[in-house]
């Protein structure tokens, strides 16, 4: 088996109660990810690029993970990173690129990879949570929601995207961060025209969204008044088990939780490939 | 069998108070959330209700919209007795990418369609491209457009996106909304954007008086016209109830597709048991109340939820701490709770506070959790679980 | 006659003995260097060993009695029979006198025969420890024999003597040979640790020395991987163990069978002290659920992983309970604070949610996550004056992690209104307080404890403040005892030793407790780390309760299984620690166990089942004050 060339897209992360800059959690995770793939086939190679200020502290976290080396293309930050990092992943030519699912900081579109992808010919799969490479031949688990699961193959060169998951990250090593060299390289800043566009307020919680209704909100709120609601705050005191259970259920159909709809939809979307 | 979101039943009385000798006063108002917000005539809906031949004035309100088991209600044809709103050549389209994962409509493709059917106003369209549901009428879409056979698989994104692509030239819409999710419409819209050269704006969550978009940047709001293409983050619209559309199908474009070089190998099965719990959809969750612990499993397994406990239970050892939910266990965003023998404690409550729906089963009629949940049976969990697993197996095995 | 051979026999054994015991010196000279007073630390050695151990030792009176006979029989009979080995001093009525040294030297060595023959505490270890009672007996009765047999002439004499000689010198072999490597060891270890020791600040006049050395974070290492990057008077204590077991008597983590014996660790990095190391022979308790004979190491490997599990390394508390039991002064914490480090900042491998939380402290200052600015959140109705505000006060009120957590922000709130009440002026650093870094630093992550100490100092310096109070044990004790080495030195004061001040003063009026039956329960880092048993129990009779003790108290209290980042790396045991201490606290029959510690709090009060009710010191004073003014209020108005 032939090394390969495993390129990781790392970004600023913003830590949602402070602010604070930190590790991108799904880049975190594609770092993760493109360390363990390459300790697996020999001679790979992982080549980390950000594209931003090469003094930002955090991008000694990456470093931190195992990361020997981390290439930052120098830009000022609003620039738009596409144009540098097209021309600087051309030349590197990859076998496989790996990015984070979402940037938490500035357009945050989560197009990059896509346009990356595009400029260098590579399959794209999102969402990744499991790859296995066999040759050129790789199979992907995709994370889809509600704890789904679902088996992609395609073939290299590719790119993917990985969601942070739910376990818990690396803690970055203090002592692996330290050793890490950061390589600086001059790049183009072509600042943004869109982003001027933009009006920018600060940030406040939104009230839960309330459907328009068009008819029967009069009954519901009546019903609401008479006490005779019965989806909102039902209380159901000292009934029969078997009741109780019904109830339950019921409200489980509702909901469209019980097992039999989930049934359903894995055969339903099987169906649709069998179909294809 | 996956239900409808929408009670066809809901909507037939809607259609019938439209049309009950209101006459079309909402057709000639210009302004459509003036429209959607009109106060409907309490009068006729009391009327509706009331039981014949009663003496004194009883009434049932199970006789009308937005109640009552739907396992009691029979099959309604959707297709409405009374007129649909036709839009010939409005004068713009805007385009709305439907996931269905679920395959019918959700939650979330009804949040796409009412951010659509708005931004559509009045002189606008809205152009569905979906799997064929009969409820698309119901939810706000003028146009139908079908996916075709080689993207009816929702893993064949890039058929997905070069039929929306097609569709956007053919069309010409005017905004091209998808769905977040990264893996379904997410993954189209971008895929769209780099193909097509079109600026993407993500994860909008607002829609303002006038017009513009807004999204969450870090601490701040951006705010901006709604652009040519954008996903719509999920739970940030609410699922307006529509007046009754056309539908109408629409032919698709050729398309321009080479080989898919994605190929689906299918679903893996899913153990709910072993996903982690800020990721499962469905939790039961057992707290101190929870003695017979066999019957909880059991329970749990019929039901198809991922087990969960309180602190007091982890602590115990009778489930691991990775199940233990609370601010100091996993805080949980499931679509619904199911709390066996659980009090509430602040901890607990906190790491629910994400839950949609919560079903508390507690002995203490005054317990926090009670008056968290929105169906709440005050009764000993012992017994319930077992009746729950059984009666679970037996619908299950009904057809 | 043999009076001139047998002490020759005796100083060439002994003789050899040194010389082998001085190649054992190698075994842990092989560690890092370590800057040690030797002189003065041999000066003070036998002070040490007199007071320090002997405070220990006499723990268990009936150990400290053997000890002295067999120990100090041995050691002066050694010295007669260098006496006696001079012709000129040769005098008989020195056989008398070795003679009786002898004799009480047998009654010692019968008292070692019964305790590990007849009553043997199963805590101790078998092994060379097994043979040491033959040896001594052998030894005191062989040249007892000959001793009694040098006082009398004639031809049975000459036979006893002889006879003696022979079992005397087998008895001596059998010592030396034990004293090699064996368990007599700690003999010489023993003593030169006392002299060497890592810590010698702890033998200074009643002073306690708990706070943990700082880390060089420059250095080329970060931790200790391997038995050789231990300093080597580190070395020199773990090979000093007599494997007494009376840590793994007190350890938390090995009652609620966690995969931790202390005895079995340090014995672990001793037995690592030789190439090819491995636990055969090691013949005590193991670690709980992990088999003996599998681990195998050496002084150039890395220890954690084959030697020691890193379940092993992860379920200490730090609670110090062993160090404080130790005879030998060995300092376990220290040892697996070392080891974490390494783990955790060179191989960030930590387990459970600490790794987690370890990330969210870096980015936040705190361990919830939620950022300093929310500190103050529960207590926006109590309008606590902030030091940038007033930038001075008497009272610096140091809230620490509790203030983040919902059980323990009752606590905080009944001490502010107790403040408020005594007139106290004081404020709060509130959105400035970044977390202390004690969960940090316990978990091995030296690089964000002393970011955090840095700039938690920096702050302190800017105001003006005589003392801090806090109601946390764990940020006292780093505040107090560890912010020094760094350039910070406060006066800090646990909540409970101020308030015992002030009642001392009489400054809260009628206190009127409610009577019930209460049982004090002991924070490890008050208690062991800091010393402080008598101002909470002073309260809790300052307020007229009835308070009980638990069988495990003051000094030698109990964990409540909460310290050393425990409940974040949460190692799986058969049993959980704060059960353990909840049925102490049960049988003792006391309504109320009263606590001092936001963590005991939260980890008692996470006990089921019926059990006593958990509740502050300064909650148990607040309703005191407040049912006093009521009742004076009451009986102040007209009839």
């Amino acid at each position: 088996m032939t090394g390969l060339a495993i390129v990781v897209l790392l970004s600023l992360g913003r830590h949602p109660a402070t602010g604070r800059p930190r590790r991108n959690p799904d880049d975190a995770r594609a770092l993760a990810t493109a360390l363990a793939l390459a300790a697996t086939r020999s001679g790979s190679r992982v080549l980390a690029v950000h594209a931003g200020d090469p003094r930002a502290p955090v991008l000694r976290d990456y470093l931190g993970q195992g990361l020997d080396e981390l290439t930052v293309l120098d830009m000022p930050s609003g620039s738009d990173p596409l144009p540098s990092l097209r021309e600087h992943l051309v030349a590197l030519s990859p076998d496989l690129l790996l990015t984070g699912q979402r940037a938490e900081n500035g357009e945050a579109s989560g197009l990059l990879p896509y346009l990356l992808a595009e400029a260098l010919g590579m399959t794209l799969v999102p969402g990744v949570v499991g790859l296995d490479l066999q040759g050129d031949q790789g199979r992907f688990t995709q994370a889809l929601p509600r704890g789904r699961r679902r088996q992609i193959e395609a073939r290299l060169p590719l790119a993917a995207t990985i969601p942070a998951g739910t376990a818990g990250l690396p803690l970055p090593s203090f002592a692996a961060a330290r050793r890490g060299r950061i390589v600086s390289l001059p790049a183009l800043a072509s600042p943004d025209p869109h982003l001027v566009a933009i009006e920018r307020q600060p940030w406040r919680q939104l009230p839960r969204p309330q459907p328009r209704r068009l008819k029967g909100s009069a009954i519901d709120r009546l019903k609401s008044m008479t006490g005779g609601g019965e989806a909102k705050g039902r209380l159901l005191v000292d009934p029969d088990p078997e009741t109780a259970a019904a109830q339950i259920l019921d409200r489980l159909g509702e909901i469209g939780l019980i097992r039999a709809s989930h049934q359903s939809v894995t055969s339903r979307d099987t169906d649709g490939r069998t179909e294809r | 069998m996956s239900r409808p979101r929408l009670d066809p039943r809901a909507l037939r009385l809607a259609r019938q108070v439209e049309g009950g000798g209101k006459r079309p006063r909402f057709a000639l108002k210009a302004d459509p959330p003036a429209l959607h917000s009109r106060r409907r005539d309490p009068r006729l809906l009391r009327m509706r209700a009331l039981v014949p031949g009663a003496r004194r004035p009883r009434y049932d309100w199970k006789r009308d919209a937005a109640s009552g088991a739907p396992s009691a209600v029979p099959a309604v044809d959707p297709v409405p007795a009374n007129e649909p709103i036709r839009v010939e050549s409005p004068a713009f389209w805007v385009l709305a990418v439907l996931d269905q994962s679920t395959g019918a409509l959700d939650e979330t493709d009804l949040q796409l369609l009412s951010v659509a059917r708005r931004l559509a106003g009045d002189e606008g369209g809205v152009v569905a491209l979906a799997l064929a549901d009969p409820v698309l009428a119901t939810a706000g879409a003028d146009r139908l457009a079908v996916w075709p056979a080689s993207a009816v698989d929702p893993a064949a994104a890039e058929a997905r996106a070069a039929t929306v692509q097609a569709l956007v030239e053919s069309v010409k819409p005017r905004h091209v909304l998808c769905s977040d999710d990264p893996v379904a419409g997410g993954d189209i819209a971008r895929r769209l954007a780099a193909k097509a050269g079109l600026r993407l704006v993500s994860a909008v969550n607002s829609l303002t008086a006038d017009g513009r978009i807004g999204r969450r940047a870090g601490d701040e709001t951006w705010l901006q016209p709604a652009p040519a293409l954008m996903t719509i983050m999920p739970g940030s619209f609410a699922a307006d109830e529509q007046a009754l559309r056309e539908a109408r199908p629409l032919e698709l474009p050729p398309i321009a597709f080479e080989a898919a070089r994605l190929a689906n190998i299918g679903l893996l099965p899913v153990d709910p048991e072993s996903l982690p719990l800020d990721e499962t959809d469905f939790i039961a969750s057992a707290g101190n109340g929870v003695t017979d612990f066999a019957a909880f499993a059991e329970a749990a397994a019929a039901l198809g939820a991922t087990r969960a406990g309180s602190r007091v239970v982890c602590d115990a050892g009778l489930l691991p701490r990775d199940r233990q939910v609370g601010a100091s266990g996993t805080v949980v965003t499931a679509r619904c709770y199911l709390a066996l023998g659980i009090a509430g404690a602040p901890q607990h409550l906190q790491g629910i506070t994400g839950v949609r729906h919560v079903i508390a089963v507690n002995t203490d009629l005054h317990a926090e959790m009670i008056k968290r949940a929105d169906l709440s049976i005050i009764a000993d969990a012992q017994a319930v679980m077992p009746a729950l697993a059984r009666l679970a197996r037996q619908r299950q095995e009904k057809p | 006659m043999l009076a001139g051979l047998a002490p020759l026999i005796v100083l060439a054994c002994l003789l050899s003995g040194l010389v082998a015991a001085a190649w054992q010196t190698r075994r842990w000279l092989q560690g890092a260097p370590a800057r040690v007073a030797r002189l003065q630390g041999l000066i003070a050695m036998p002070g040490r060993y007199l007071v320090d151990v002997h405070q220990v030792v006499a723990r268990r009176p009936r150990n400290a009695r053997f000890h002295a006979l067999a120990a100090g029989g041995l050691l002066a009979s050694l010295a007669l029979w260098c006496v006696l080995a001079v012709p000129p001093l040769r005098y008989r009525p020195l056989w008398g006198v070795l003679a009786l040294v002898l004799a009480l030297m047998l009654m010692g060595a019968i008292s070692v025969w019964r305790r590990r023959q007849v009553d043997r505490p199963v805590e101790l270890s078998g092994g060379g420890f097994d043979r040491l009672p033959l040896a001594l007996l052998l030894y005191a009765g062989g040249f007892l024999v000959l001793a009694l047999a040098e006082l009398f002439t004639g031809p049975a004499a000459t036979l006893f003597s002889s006879l003696g000689l022979i079992v005397g010198t087998f008895g001596l072999a059998g010592i030396i040979s034990l004293a090699i490597g064996g368990p007599l060891k700690h003999a010489i270890n023993g003593m030169l640790h006392l002299a060497f020791h890592p810590r010698p600040a702890r033998f200074v006049g009643g002073k306690r020395d708990t706070g943990l050395v700082p880390l060089d974070l420059a250095s080329a290492r970060l931790g200790v991987e391997r038995p050789v990057d231990f300093a080597w008077n580190r070395l020199l204590g773990f090979d000093a163990c007599v494997q007494c077991g009376r840590c793994e008597q007190v350890c938390p983590a090995y009652a609620a069978e966690q995969p931790l014996n202390p005895k079995k660790f340090i014995q672990d990095l001793a037995m690592a002290l030789a190439p090819g190391a491995s636990d055969d022979a090691y013949a005590g308790h193991g670690h709980p659920g992990q088999a003996l004979g599998s681990a195998h190491g050496g002084p150039g490997e890395p220890l954690i992983g084959a030697m020691i599990s890193d379940a092993t390394l992860w379920s200490c508390t730090t609670c110090r309970a062993c160090v404080h039991e130790c005879p030998m002064m060995i300092e376990h914490v220290d040892a697996m604070v070392d080891l974490r480090r390494f783990q955790t900042l060179e191989l960030a491998a930590l387990p459970g949610k600490a790794a987690l939380v370890l990330e969210d402290l870096r980015l936040t200052d705190t361990l919830s996550g939620r950022g300093p600015g929310a500190r103050l959140d529960w207590a926006v109705d109590l309008r606590i004056p902030l030091m940038r505000e007033v930038m001075e006060a008497p009272v610096l009120l140091w809230l620490g992690e509790a203030a983040f957590d919902l059980r323990a922000q009752r606590t905080l709130r009944a001490l502010v209104r107790l403040l408020r009440q005594a007139g106290v002026v004081f404020a709060t650093l509130g959105p400035e307080e970044l977390d202390c870094g004690d969960t940090a630093r316990r978990l091995g992550d030296e690089a964000t404890f002393q970011d955090l100490a840095g700039r938690n100092i920096a702050t302190l310096s800017r105001y003006r403040f005589d003392r801090i109070v806090t109601a946390d044990p764990h940020s006292l004790h780093v505040l107090k005892n560890e912010y020094p080495a760094f350039g910070g030195g406060y006066e800090v004061v646990h909540h409970t030793t101020f308030l015992a001040g002030l009642i001392e003063r009489g400054v809260f009026g009628p206190l009127s407790p409610d009577g019930r039956k209460v049982t004090y329960h002991d924070p490890c880092y008050l208690g062991r780390y800091n010393g402080e048993t008598a101002a909470p129990r002073a309260l809790l009779d300052a307020l007229g309760l009835e308070r009980v003790e638990m069988e495990r108290s003051g000094l030698r209290s109990q964990c409540c299984g909460g310290g050393g980042g425990a409940t974040l790396t949460d190692i799986p045991g058969k049993r959980r620690i704060p059960d353990i201490r909840m049925a102490q606290a049960t049988e003792t029959g006391a309504a109320v166990i009263a606590v001092a510690c936001p963590t005991c709090t939260v980890m008692l009060e996470g006990v089921t089942g019926k059990r006593p009710e958990v509740l502050d010191v300064a909650e148990l004073l607040w309703q005191a004050v407040e049912r006093g003014g009521i009742a004076a209020a009451r009986s102040g108005m007209p009839a």
